[in-house]
Order: C-alpha cells, then sequence, then structure tokens
C-alpha cells in the first residue's frame, strides 16, 4: 500500500482541516443567516474525501450526495463560491438555482450532485461509460452512503458497472449509527457482500485513518485505470454526534486542533468520540509523533486554512441575490 | 421523394447519427419493437457493434446511464421499449436529466434521448397501453417529441441529436410499420414548429402522433359534408408551437384538440387551455377535446376500442363544434 510523503501528508491534513473549517464556518452563516438551507455536513468523514479527492487526477469524475460539501471542497472547489451557492447567491457555483443538495464544479469533475438517495450513482456509471467509450484512462467516482445500498438503483448500477467492465470506483462512506435508527438497513452480513455477489471486488478500510483510505483509493485506482475493472471501498466510520436527521446541532464545537497533542482539552459529553474517531485529530496526532509534522506546523495550517475561510465567508456574504426576473430561465441550453 | 416506414425513418436518423458523431451511443435492443419492422434495426448493429450496448433490464440504471454520459460528453440513445418500463426511472429523467441544466446553474447538458412506444397497440390491456407525455411535459426541462410520419421522425430525431438537451422521443406503437415520402439523404426539422398537413378552412383539428392519421380520415370524410378541417400537427409537445396553433384557429374560428392519452392534464388540455388564453376571441364556438376517458386500457378487444380515440369520434365532435 502507498504511504504518503512528508509533504503529501501535509497536504492531505491541510486538506481535512480545510473541510472541517468549511462545514464549521456553514454552521455559523447558519446561525447567522436564516435563509440558508438544511445542510448534511461532512464533519467526520474528513479522512475519506481528502484522500480520495487528492488521489484523483484531472479529468476523473466524481459524483456526490447531500453530504456533498466535502467532496467540492476536498477537489479544491473554491470554498467562496460554494458557500455562495449553500447562501443562494448569484455568486454561488451553481448560480444559486441548486443550493447545498446540488453544488456542481464542471471544472472540478462535478457533473452533479443528486439529493436523492440512489441518484447519483446512477449517473456515475454513465460518467463511466463515457470515460470507456472515449478511451481516456479516467475513472468515474461514486461516492455515497451506505443508504444508498438501500434502494434498488444500487444494485442496477453495481450490476451494470461489471457487466460492461467499467472504470468506477464505489467508494460508499458507511457512518453507520450511534445510537440512532441505522443509515442503512441491509439483509446482507456485509455492505461487501453485495458488490462481491456481483464480482465486484470490495474491501473495507477503517474511514478514519486517513492514510489507510490514501493507500486503498491509490491502490483502487491504479487498478482501475490499468485494468478498467470497477471496484468497491467501504469505509468505515462512526457517525459524528453532530449529525441530525432535519439539522445539524454543533455538539462537538468548534475544533481545536491542539487536542491533538494536548487529550486533556477534550472534555464534554462527546470526548469519546472526539479522541476516537475525529479523523483530523487523529492524524494530526499521529503526524506529530512519527515526526512528520510539529505542532507549529499543525498551526500554521490551521491559520491558512482559518484566513481562506474568512475570505470565502467575505466572498459569499458580499454576493447579491440572484435576479428574480431569471428563476425560470436556463431550463434548456 | 422516396417511401420508408417509421421504423426504417428512425433506423436512418440513428444511422446518419452515428456516422456524423463519434458521441454517439445507443443503450438498448429492439429499437424498432418485436413486431415485422423488427429486423429494420439490424444493419445498425452489424455497422456499429461497439457503440451498442444491449443492456440488463434495467430501467433505472439506463436512464442514469444516459444522462451522466451524456454530461460526461457521449450522445446517448437509450431505447425503453414500451413507454410504461420508463416509469421505473421516472426519478432518473425527471429529477436528473429533466433538472440537470437548469440545477447546475447552466454549467451542464445532458443530451440523452430516451425513446419510447407509447400508445394503444391492441391488447396491451393497463400496463401496455400508456401515453404518458404529458406527464413529462408537466415536469421542466425535456423536450418531447410526437412524430407522426416517416419524415417528421427522421428531421425531428436528426435534430434533436444536435440539440444539448434531454429529449424524449415517443414512437406510437401503431405508427412503426406506416409508410410515407422522405427526403433524400440526410435532413433536419426544427422543434417547435407546427406543420399543417391539410389545409382547411372551417375548423382546426389539432392532433399529434397516430392521432394526426385519424384527424386526417376524420377530415376526409367531413369534406364529403362540406366541413374543410385543417389538420394542424405540433410535432412536439415541448417545445409547443402555440403560435402556429392559434394562427390556424384565428383562421378557422373553431378547434378540437385530439390525443391518445388520459383526458386530463393532457397535451391536448394544454393546447386547448392555451388557445383559449390567446385566442379567445376568435372562437365562434367551445372547443372540444378528444381523448381517452381517465380509465385504465382493458384487454378485451370491445372495451379497448370504446376508449380509444378515432376518426369517427372526431367527426362527431367536430359536428358538435360545428353545431356551435
Amino acid at each position: 500500500m502507498r504511504i504518503p510523503t512528508k509533504d503529501e501528508a501535509a497536504a492531505l491534513l491541510e486538506r481535512m482541516l480545510t473541510m472541517r473549517r468549511f462545514e464549521e464556518l456553514v454552521i455559523h452563516m447558519a446561525g447567522k443567516h436564516k435563509d440558508i438551507g438544511r445542510n448534511h455536513l461532512y464533519i467526520g468523514h474528513e479522512a475519506v474525501g481528502a484522500a480520495a479527492m487528492m488521489a484523483l487526477e484531472t479529468g476523473d469524475l466524481a459524483y456526490t450526495t447531500h453530504r456533498n460539501h466535502g467532496h467540492l471542497i476536498g477537489r479544491g472547489v473554491d470554498p467562496g463560491k460554494a458557500l455562495a451557492e449553500i447562501m443562494g447567491r448569484a455568486g454561488g457555483l451553481n448560480g444559486g438555482r441548486g443550493g447545498t443538495w446540488h453544488i456542481a464544479d464542471k471544472a472540478k469533475g462535478f457533473h452533479s450532485t443528486s439529493a436523492m438517495v440512489g441518484g447519483s450513482i446512477g449517473l456515475a456509471i454513465g460518467g463511466g461509460l463515457a470515460c470507456k467509450q472515449q478511451k481516456r484512462s479516467r475513472v468515474s467516482v461514486a461516492l455515497f452512503g451506505d443508504g444508498v445500498l438501500d434502494e434498488g438503483i444500487s444494485y442496477e448500477a453495481l450490476n451494470f458497472a461489471s457487466l460492461y467492465q467499467l472504470p468506477v470506483l464505489f467508494l460508499c462512506e458507511n457512518n453507520a449509527k450511534t445510537g440512532q435508527r441505522p443509515s442503512s438497513m441491509l439483509a446482507a452480513n456485509h455492505l461487501t457482500d453485495v458488490p462481491q455477489a456481483l464480482r465486484i471486488a470490495g474491501l473495507v478500510v477503517d474511514g478514519a485513518d486517513a492514510e489507510a483510505v490514501h493507500g486503498a483509493v491509490h491502490d483502487a485506482l491504479e487498478r482501475i485505470r490499468r485494468d478498467g475493472v470497477p471496484l468497491f471501498i467501504e469505509a468505515k466510520l462512526e457517525r459524528w454526534p453532530g449529525s441530525h436527521q432535519l439539522k445539524p446541532e454543533f455538539t462537538t464545537g468548534i475544533t481545536d486542533v491542539a487536542m491533538a497533542w494536548q487529550p486533556e482539552r477534550i472534555t464534554g459529553a462527546y470526548a469519546v468520540w472526539i479522541r476516537k474517531h475525529d479523523p483530523i485529530l487523529r492524524y494530526a496526532a499521529s503526524l506529530i509523533e512519527r515526526g512528520q509534522l510539529t505542532r507549529d506546523s499543525v498551526l500554521a495550517i490551521d491559520a491558512r486554512v482559518t484566513a481562506r475561510m474568512q475570505e470565502a465567508q467575505a466572498f459569499a456574504e458580499s454576493s447579491p441575490y440572484p435576479d428574480a426576473a431569471d428563476a425560470a430561465s436556463g431550463v434548456f441550453a | 421523394m422516396p417511401t420508408k416506414s417509421f421504423a426504417q425513418a428512425l433506423v436512418d436518423a440513428l444511422a446518419y447519427s452515428l456516422a456524423g458523431d463519434a458521441a454517439v451511443t445507443i443503450i438498448g435492443r429492439g429499437l424498432t419493437g418485436h413486431g415485422p419492422e423488427a429486423d429494420a434495426e439490424r444493419a445498425l448493429y452489424d455497422k456499429y457493434a461497439d457503440r451498442i450496448l444491449d443492456p440488463p433490464t434495467s430501467e433505472g440504471v439506463m436512464a442514469s446511464v444516459g444522462t451522466g454520459a451524456a454530461m460526461a460528453g457521449l450522445r446517448p440513445f437509450v431505447h425503453f421499449g414500451t413507454a410504461a418500463f420508463a416509469f421505473e426511472a421516472v426519478n432518473q429523467i425527471v429529477n436528473e436529466a429533466g433538472n440537470a441544466h437548469y440545477m447546475s446553474g447552466g454549467q451542464v447538458t445532458a443530451p440523452v434521448i430516451y425513446h419510447l412506444f407509447h400508445g394503444i397497440r391492441g391488447g396491451g390491456g393497463p400496463q401496455h397501453s400508456h401515453s404518458p407525455q404529458a406527464m413529462y411535459a408537466n415536469a421542466a426541462g425535456l423536450q418531447i417529441l410526437l412524430p407522426a410520419s416517416p419524415a417528421d421522425m427522421q428531421g425531428l430525431l436528426r435534430t434533436a441529436f444536435k440539440s444539448n438537451n434531454p429529449t424524449l422521443l415517443f414512437s406510437h406503437t401503431k405508427l412503426l410499420g406506416v409508410t410515407g415520402a422522405v427526403p433524400e439523404g440526410d435532413f433536419a426539422i426544427p422543434l417547435g414548429v407546427a406543420e399543417v398537413k391539410r389545409k382547411g378552412k372551417d375548423i382546426t383539428i389539432v392532433a399529434t402522433s397516430l392521432m394526426v392519421h385519424e384527424a386526417l380520415r376524420a377530415a376526409a370524410t367531413l369534406s364529403a359534408e362540406n366541413i374543410e378541417a385543417e389538420v394542424v400537427d405540433p410535432r412536439t409537445a415541448v417545445p409547443l408551437d402555440r403560435a402556429g396553433i392559434c394562427e390556424s384557429v384565428r383562421r378557422t374560428g373553431r378547434l378540437v384538440v385530439v390525443d391518445e392519452a388520459n383526458l386530463t392534464c393532457s397535451i391536448a388540455s394544454e393546447i386547448a387551455a392555451s388557445v383559449a388564453e390567446q385566442a379567445f376571441a376568435s372562437l365562434k364556438a367551445p372547443i372540444l377535446r378528444v381523448a381517452r376517458p381517465d380509465a385504465p386500457v382493458a384487454f378485451s378487444p370491445p372495451l379497448e376500442k370504446a376508449v380509444t380515440p378515432s376518426a369517427d369520434k372526431i367527426v362527431a365532435a367536430v359536428r358538435k363544434v360545428m353545431r356551435g
């Protein structure tokens, strides 16, 4: 399995922290601006999205779901334009026509975000077919949660990808349950039983371990490009305790990166999740322990990310609402 | 002009499209049905095997593969067969394909074409006799083609392949074997332009798909009664040539609209409403719609016949409108 270099490790941590600080900004803005929509935050998933997006090459396609912010930000989508879209502003990536659920950035390989459970997995197969027919060594990545496997189209999509041997990576973020209703209800013992029944190799990885995901995704993409086969990765996660059906609750507060080297700062009702399952603190602690990063360099990364988020906020808040006269324009190309 | 069947016109439009654009990809088999025209598609498979997929019976993923591949640069033609089969894929067609351009703020286009066999075929029963075009017209973002002749099939489909929007192409099962004159070579017909299929001064009959032929038969009968009906075929439901339809009504002052779909919220309803809004002052009598009752289509032949719009029913409606 491929291990990130020192520079790659720092870049990986920076992507993860960018995703986290973006979501913290979204929560802050949701409190400040009442017209901001419902949001499904990516907190706790950062290791998966950052590692996967870092492994993609230019031209690769990615299809995401209602929990899309992290994927987009992780692939380098402009956070100001993404936030403006979440706020329904004219300067948003979709000009305010999509909102949080449908952020698209074609230039970054995100043609569409579907907020239908199972909406994007089929589109990703179409992307894979295009990659194959166009004979370029591009890969299409289907990003989805375990709940998608409750939907019938998942089985059609896996079957289609297997029959036609399409270059598709199925990357399932299984954020299981934390005392609430489970996010999926499958009769199969393991999620990977499903793709394997259709002759798609599947493997399970710890979704809170950035380097494990990085290695698994890197190897998978290499194999898909070489052999033109679909593959399935299940990234297992412990759900962030703020994740609720209607509106996220900011249970764990603003992330304090110093907790990575001062675990005594972790207190309160959600200390177990923060200590054991916060992928950012886990990775920062590991990099410091292995001498790949210093505490000061982690703080410097965080300062850089925070400054970018301030710029993003300023851009989004200064962006006007779209012209109401255009509400019905742009239906057809 | 040479003569060819509706099915052959479909195949020829696909052949021109496959030859002219390497991005054109067909997903589906049985493009020309399973009846006498079934073999018409074979020439395509012999020549373009690498661009024609014979998919599993998975309408949901067929529809989304079409949309996803279209967003990524292909020009897929997805064949569902019987229109009702695509009910399995409504989310993919309406919520993904239809929304794609608007929802992305114009960043992406989804130039996919979905082909559906619609209509009362004879013995189809409640599940295989649907004409669901109005259901899709009620969702924004989908072009809807309703060709009634081989020439319209070929010309409209060629335009759809050059368009950047998702398109639903509805072929009436009973039209597949219908023959007609078709211009030589490759040609295109613009969307949203109605064609006057028969000139007349006394009443306008607007009809789509197979019903155009019933309307023409009705017009021949009415002519013997000194009623000259103008038969207008919008050819596409989205975009709909409201101006062209109203222009005819302004000349004749009377309107009957024919549609094989259920009466309620049909394309005929939309046409009647549009004329009432835009050409009310020209109307000398109330508009009548000839459509199917709001009931499933029964299997039993006399029951099926009872609900199927026909030339006789159109003639009766026209006589009623002429009486005022």
